[in-house]
Order: C-alpha cells, then sequence, then structure tokens
C-alpha cells in the first residue's frame, strides 16, 4: 500500500504549474471522497453548494429537475430550514436518455406554486449532469415557466461536469443570483459586497473604512431580508468583488447595469492587506485611513506568537482562507508550517513560490489523491487549521475556521488568531 | 403529477444501494461521475465512511470526458489506484453520466480486468431508480462472480443477505446476530457487514441464507438454484421503540411503512388490528398480503392516506411532511434509505 503522497513546498517551487505531478492533478487520478474533502466533492453537500445557493434570493423556491441521486442529500438542507422552499421533478430513465422531461417542466413548476400560502419572488430551476450533456436550453426552459405561472424563473446549473471550466458551477451560480436584479438610478453613496452568499463578518474593518468614505449604504445579498432589498443592491454606484468566483456576475452586473468593480484579495498577511486598502483608497479617490486596525492586528499577532512560539500548524483547505496564502503568512510571522492540504491552482502557485523560499520543506498534500487513504498524521503538529485539517489532526488543538459569516481584512487576522489562542490554550490547559 | 415531490426529498438512489454492498468487500470501488454523486454516497448515505476506511472513489468526470467518451482514461485512472492500493476486485458503479452517454459496462470490466488483472464488476445503476434495485444487481454480480465450488457446507453456518445500514439502520452486524441466534445459532455471517469478499466465496459454506430485505432475494435464489442452499426470508432490526408501541395496538386499523420483510416483521408482532402494509420500494409479490401496497410516488402516499381511514401509521416520520393532514396516532420507525437516521440517532 503506498503512503500519502506528498511534495514539498520547494520541490513543487521548481516545477511550474504547467508540470504539477499527476497526484496534484484532480483530472488524472481518482477523487478520494475523503470525509476531509466532502464539501469539494459534492458541490451540493454542504456549506453553500449550487442548491443552497441559488436560494440566497429572498423568497425564492427552487425545483429541482435530476435523477434521484442528484438530490439525496438535500436532507441535510432541511435541516437548516430549507425544506419548504425545495421541490423535486425526478427524472426515470427514460427521460434521461430521452429529454422528454423538459416539456413538463412548466407543469411541474404551476403544480407547486399551488402548493405555497404565498407567491415566491422567483422559482430556481437546478439542473445537473444530465442537462449538461443533453445541452438543454435553460433560458428557453425558464421563458416557457415564465409563460405559463407569470412567476420569474432563473436556471442554477449544477453541472459538476464543468467544475474546472472558465466558469465553473459556483461562478454561474454567482450569476444567476444577481440575474433578477434591474437596472434603476445609482446612488453615489451606495456600493455593494460580493462574493459571499453569506454576510462578511459584523465587525469587519471594511463597512466603517467604507462608512469613513461617505457610503451610506453597503449591500449584501447575505443581509437581504426581503425581495425588495434585494433588488436595491442594484442602486450601487460599484461593487466590490471579495471572491473570484463573483467576477462573471461582476461583470454581468456591469454590463446590464452599468456597476463597475473592483476585485479585492481575502489575505492573512497584514502587510498586503494594508497595501490593499491603499490602493482600494486611490481607486476611489479617497485616503482610508486603517492604522487603528492594522496596529490592533499586529498586537494580536505578536501577543500569539509570546503565547504559542513554537506552535506547528497543519493547513487544509475546508476553511475561509486560501490554505497557501495563509501558510504564507504564517510563516513570515515565524511560525512553522508543516503541512498543506490544498489545491495548487494558477492563482496560488506563486505562494507556493514564495512559502518554497521561507519554508522549503512544507509537505503538501492533495485532499483528492486516493493515497489519502493512507494518509498518517505528522507528529510535530500542533494546531490544525481547516475542517479537513481537523479531521486529519483530531488529537490536536484545530479550529474549522470554515463559518458562514465571512471573514475579511484586518479582521479576519483577527479572528484566526485569537480562535487559535483559544483552542491552543484549551489544549495545553487540559494537558496540564 | 407523479414524479413532482412537493413534500419529500429523494429517497436513497441505486447507486448508493450498490455502493453499501461493496462497501467492506476489500474491492476498489468506483463511482462513474463526475464529483457529486460520490458525495451523495460518503456524505449521506453511507454511515460507515466515518467509522469503517473503505476504497471508495470518484472517477471525477469531466464534461470533455464524457463527451468523448474516454473510457481508456477512466480504466488507466482504475489501475493507477490498483497500483496505490490493495484490492482484491474492481467495481464501477454507474450514474446518470454514463447512462445519458450510453457507456459500455460490460466493456469497461473487460478493459479494466485485461489492464489490472483483477476481476471487475461494473455495475448498470443510473441513479433514477431506488437503493433496493442497486443493492439486488450488487449482490447478484459479487455472488455470480465469486463464490467458489470448492468448499464444502460447514454445519450451522448461516449466511445473511440484505445486511445494509440502508436496510436495516445499523452499522455493525452485531444485532443482525444477535436477533437471529436464538433461531440459527452462533456461526452467522452478514454478507458486506462486517465481513467482505472472502466470505462471499466461501457462501457454499453456508447450510442455509436468511434474506433479510427484498434487494437480498435474488442473489439467494440464485446460491439456491445453482449450490442447492436453502434460504429463509425474515425481517429484523424493528426499531425498539416502535415495536414496543406497535405491540400494544389494539383494534385499530393499521398502516405500516418500510421495507416490505421489515413490515411483515412487524405485521406479525401487531395482533387485533387491521394492518396495511406499504413499501416505496421492491415489493416482492410471494410475500405480499392482499391489502399491501406499493407506493409509487408521493401523490400515491397521500391518497392512500386519505383514503385509508387509518388510526396509526408506523412509519418513519420524514413522512409526515406529506402527510400533515394525518390526525391519528404516528409511530416513528426510521429507515435509513428514507430518511438517513440510523436505529441509535432515534
Amino acid at each position: 500500500m503506498t503512503e500519502a503522497y506528498y511534495i514539498t513546498a520547494a520541490e513543487l517551487a521548481k516545477r511550474s504549474y504547467d508540470d504539477l505531478p499527476d497526484e496534484l492533478n484532480s483530472s488524472k487520478h481518482m477523487i478520494y471522497s475523503s470525509p476531509a474533502t466532502l464539501d469539494f466533492n459534492s458541490p451540493g453537500a454542504k456549506g453553500f453548494g449550487v442548491k443552497r445557493a441559488g436560494l440566497a434570493i429572498p423568497g425564492s423556491v427552487m425545483l429541482l429537475i435530476a435523477p434521484g441521486c442528484c438530490g439525496r442529500n438535500t436532507a441535510l438542507l432541511n435541516e437548516l430550514g430549507y425544506s419548504e422552499r425545495f421541490f423535486y421533478l425526478m427524472l426515470d430513465d427514460t427521460d434521461i436518455v430521452t429529454g422528454r422531461y423538459i416539456s413538463k417542466i412548466p407543469k411541474a413548476c404551476a403544480q407547486l406554486l399551488e402548493e405555497l400560502d404565498t407567491e415566491p419572488s422567483v422559482v430556481m430551476l437546478c439542473v445537473t449532469c444530465v442537462d449538461a450533456l443533453l445541452g438543454t436550453d435553460m433560458e428557453r426552459v425558464c421563458r416557457a415557466c415564465e409563460d405559463l405561472t407569470g412567476v420569474k424563473t432563473a436556471p442554477a446549473y449544477m453541472y459538476a461536469l464543468t467544475r474546472e471550466e472558465r466558469l465553473p458551477p459556483m461562478g454561474l451560480i454567482r450569476k444567476s443570483v444577481y440575474s433578477l436584479l434591474e437596472p434603476q438610478k445609482r446612488r453615489s453613496n451606495e456600493c455593494s459586497i460580493m462574493g459571499f452568499f453569506s454576510a462578511l463578518e459584523n465587525d469587519c474593518e471594511l463597512y466603517s473604512l467604507l462608512g469613513s468614505i461617505g457610503i451610506k449604504k453597503i449591500h449584501e445579498l447575505g443581509r437581504c431580508k426581503t425581495f425588495e432589498e434585494y433588488q436595491m443592491i442594484s442602486r450601487s454606484n460599484f461593487s466590490l468583488v471579495l471572491n473570484s468566483e463573483a467576477r462573471a456576475a461582476a461583470q454581468d452586473m456591469q454590463s446590464r447595469l452599468g456597476i463597475p468593480f473592483i476585485e479585492l484579495t481575502r489575505m492573512f498577511r497584514i502587510s498586503k492587506i494594508h497595501n490593499q486598502y491603499a490602493l482600494l483608497g486611490q481607486a476611489l479617490g479617497s485616503e482610508l485611513d486603517d492604522s487603528e486596525y492594522l496596529s490592533r492586528a499586529e498586537t494580536i499577532v505578536q501577543t500569539f506568537k509570546n503565547n504559542h512560539p513554537d506552535a506547528v500548524f497543519a493547513i487544509g483547505e475546508s476553511l475561509n482562507a486560501d490554505s497557501f496564502e495563509l501558510a504564507l503568512a504564517l510563516t513570515e510571522y515565524g511560525f512553522r508550517v508543516a503541512e498543506i492540504y490544498g489545491t495548487v491552482g494558477e492563482r496560488n502557485f506563486v505562494f507556493v513560490k514564495k512559502l518554497a523560499e521561507l519554508s522549503p520543506d512544507t509537505r503538501i498534500y492533495s485532499n483528492l489523491s486516493p493515497t489519502m487513504m493512507n494518509y498518517e498524521p505528522l507528529k510535530e503538529v500542533t494546531a490544525a487549521i481547516g475542517a479537513d485539517a481537523m479531521y486529519y489532526h483530531s488529537d490536536i488543538a484545530g479550529i474549522p475556521f470554515n463559518e458562514e459569516q465571512q471573514p475579511f481584512g484586518y479582521r479576519s487576522v483577527e479572528l484566526l488568531f485569537d480562535k487559535l489562542d483559544k483552542a491552543l490554550s484549551e489544549k495545553e490547559g487540559s494537558a496540564k | 403529477m407523479k414524479k413532482l415531490l412537493k413534500h419529500l426529498s429523494p429517497l436513497a438512489p441505486d447507486d448508493s444501494g450498490a455502493c453499501s454492498v461493496l462497501y467492506e468487500m476489500g474491492g476498489v470501488t468506483v463511482i462513474c461521475d463526475a464529483g457529486g454523486c460520490a458525495g451523495n454516497v460518503c456524505g449521506f448515505d453511507e454511515p460507515r465512511w466515518f467509522t469503517k476506511r473503505s476504497a471508495l472513489f470518484s472517477a471525477g468526470l469531466r464534461d470533455m470526458d464524457a463527451i468523448l467518451g474516454r473510457d481508456e482514461l477512466l480504466v488507466k485512472k482504475l489501475s493507477m489506484v490498483c497500483e496505490q492500493i490493495d484490492a482484491r476486485f474492481t467495481a464501477v458503479v454507474g450514474t446518470p453520466v454514463p447512462a445519458v452517454i450510453a457507456t459500455d459496462m460490460r466493456a469497461i470490466e473487460r478493459m479494466a480486468e485485461k489492464r489490472t488483472g483483477l476481476a471487475c464488476i461494473a455495475l448498470n445503476t443510473d441513479g433514477t431508480n431506488l437503493y433496493d434495485y442497486g443493492e439486488e444487481m450488487a449482490y447478484k454480480r459479487l455472488f455470480e462472480e465469486f463464490v467458489s465450488d470448492e468448499y464444502n457446507t460447514v454445519k450451522g453456518r448461516v449466511g445473511v443477505l440484505g445486511a445494509t445500514p440502508l436496510n436495516t439502520g445499523e452499522l455493525t452486524a452485531d444485532r443482525i446476530k444477535e436477533e437471529l441466534s436464538p433461531e440459527y445459532g452462533s456461526d452467522i455471517i452478514c454478507f458486506g457487514l462486517d465481513s467482505g469478499i472472502d466470505d462471499v466465496i466461501r457462501a457454499c459454506e453456508c447450510e442455509r441464507i436468511v434474506v433479510i430485505a427484498p434487494s437480498g432475494l435474488a442473489a439467494a435464489r440464485y446460491l439456491n438454484k445453482k449450490y442447492n442452499i436453502p434460504y429463509d426470508v425474515r425481517g429484523c432490526c424493528i426499531d425498539k421503540k416502535a415495536l414496543e408501541a406497535a405491540k400494544t395496538l389494539d383494534g385499530k386499523k393499521v398502516l405500516v411503512i418500510h421495507q416490505q420483510f421489515t413490515v411483515n416483521a412487524l405485521r406479525e408482532q401487531i395482533s387485533g388490528c387491521e394492518v396495511t402494509c406499504g413499501s416505496w420500494f421492491k415489493t416482492v409479490a410471494a410475500y405480499k398480503k392482499e391489502n399491501d401496497v406499493h407506493i409509487k410516488g408521493e401523490d400515491e402516499l397521500v391518497e392512500l392516506v386519505d383514503n385509508g381511514s387509518f388510526d396509526v401509521i408506523i412509519a418513519d416520520s420524514f413522512f409526515r411532511r406529506a402527510l400533515s393532514t394525518f390526525e391519528g396516532q404516528w409511530i416513528d420507525l426510521p429507515h435509513f434509505a428514507v430518511s438517513g437516521r440510523l436505529n441509535k440517532d432515534i
């Protein structure tokens, strides 16, 4: 039995992104559905997959049009209160070969509407690999549904087959959920934050910084309680895109609604956060004074270093961070990162190169490699970050850091080290 | 509309059933999908995923793999895994993707066997059928492929078919053995639950087979026909609270819903009542009573209850969502393939 495959940061940095070892390239091997990676392997399974994300529009309902297997795990979302908002049109084997079900979708929409006490804001039609392969024209199907029911209808493409395409399912669904916005007069003191289906963490400094330059109203999908609030998003003078998966949605809003956007990145290196705010200020034509937040973040990192100088980390990818950027940040702060379980992409290969200079021996694993069945945790690791890293290192201090409220900016640094401090102190306390 | 679910979510599909049977067999199992089906199996329908390790993988198909029908790539990836993981055989489980592109699963079998040197079984599940269909197919193929007639009957040995978490709500064979041992002795093997492929190979050592769910019946009939091993049909693992509550009923009109052999076993425990048994899953005519029903959809369930004048329903409480107007007594009878709840969760 082969031991779990890994490559060191130094070895990986010597290669180019186009020359990744097969074990780090998910198209070259079977995919291990490790308990640690179910988020990846089932886009509809946990967190905000396509199904849940499609219901981010207030007052929406969803009709999943698929074989039973595609909707099975939706039962998990019942626990989150979605049971009244999901409907299913089950396909049989003749359906998936002939596509005959397509003509039944408008009638199914009409029937589900009869079940509801109030008219939904939109019916999301969620389709799967079957329609990806059949090439179903969902725009046309949506129009047919609207003609019959008079209720807005939009597609939600749960095309797992296209996960590595230019516009993957989570990019497409972001485009879909903003597609119902209609043009209206923009207001110079309003903006929107895009990228996540839930809101930013309440104490994120971004709110105050935008407020300091005269922004009175910040629209976020995750804070919209009603469809009317959702519609207000198109009053934004500009959008801040905090997750690249929302780029296509922002581009669409720019062309349809005339709302320009600025992309920001979630980072954990304080100096880079400072630079990013400086650049944002320049783009908006006003200086953003982040000194208070910068100083607080620096203090928190230093305090953590004083409390846990010998912490050695394992970092996963089921978390609210880029695994490699976070590893680089921790390394720059003077900590050791022994292991990363992550997916190397074109965007984060640059972090691998920098990491190789500071921490050449850091081991990089792919969660998806079948060899991870044989993974044995490194004994020297003292803290795990990410739900997957916690799975692998179940007996040490760990934080999932994958909460629904999204961390950003200096606040993400503050939250990270605060949670780590608590977890490590608790573990150290219980060991005494 | 028959196939529209307005209150319920889908029940366990055939690919989950096939994987459930194969889970502890010691092979490399590949779900021929893009990732979502494997996520559904591992993250929801296979409760052993977090307690027992199994070489269960997703083929990780991408659109061009499907469009171009890259079977060779699938087999290449399978052989790579076989070099990394100790495997006794390989299995490929179908999903909607190979069904839409009409993948020749027999050809996959032959290509895989040639490349890996290991026996391969490829199962034509497509995610549109229910779990019992996939279980039945997997059991039958396993026994057809692997049983060796070199072994002689061992006195007192009993093999159990249908012992999966989806049927029984149990993660191990302990309770099944405990319930069957007074009648069948202590040498009991539950195929696929705390037992692997070696027990399948040595199935001829069984003096008798006990089938505890309809999904095991086809394999039992095969073993009977080919190796002359007799079989009994018997339900087991009825939730204890439900059983106690059912025993107290008297003079009531009762509807029981689960897999057929469980509802039949529960019916035997209820006296002085008019009992109708229903199942969403395979209903074998030979074990069905006159008023028993095979439920084909949500509307049929609602109609059955609306017109049935039942005083009591014994079924997974998951179904209550569709039966909100039912005002009688409800006794919860968990079924993992329905709600994803184990007996221990109740």
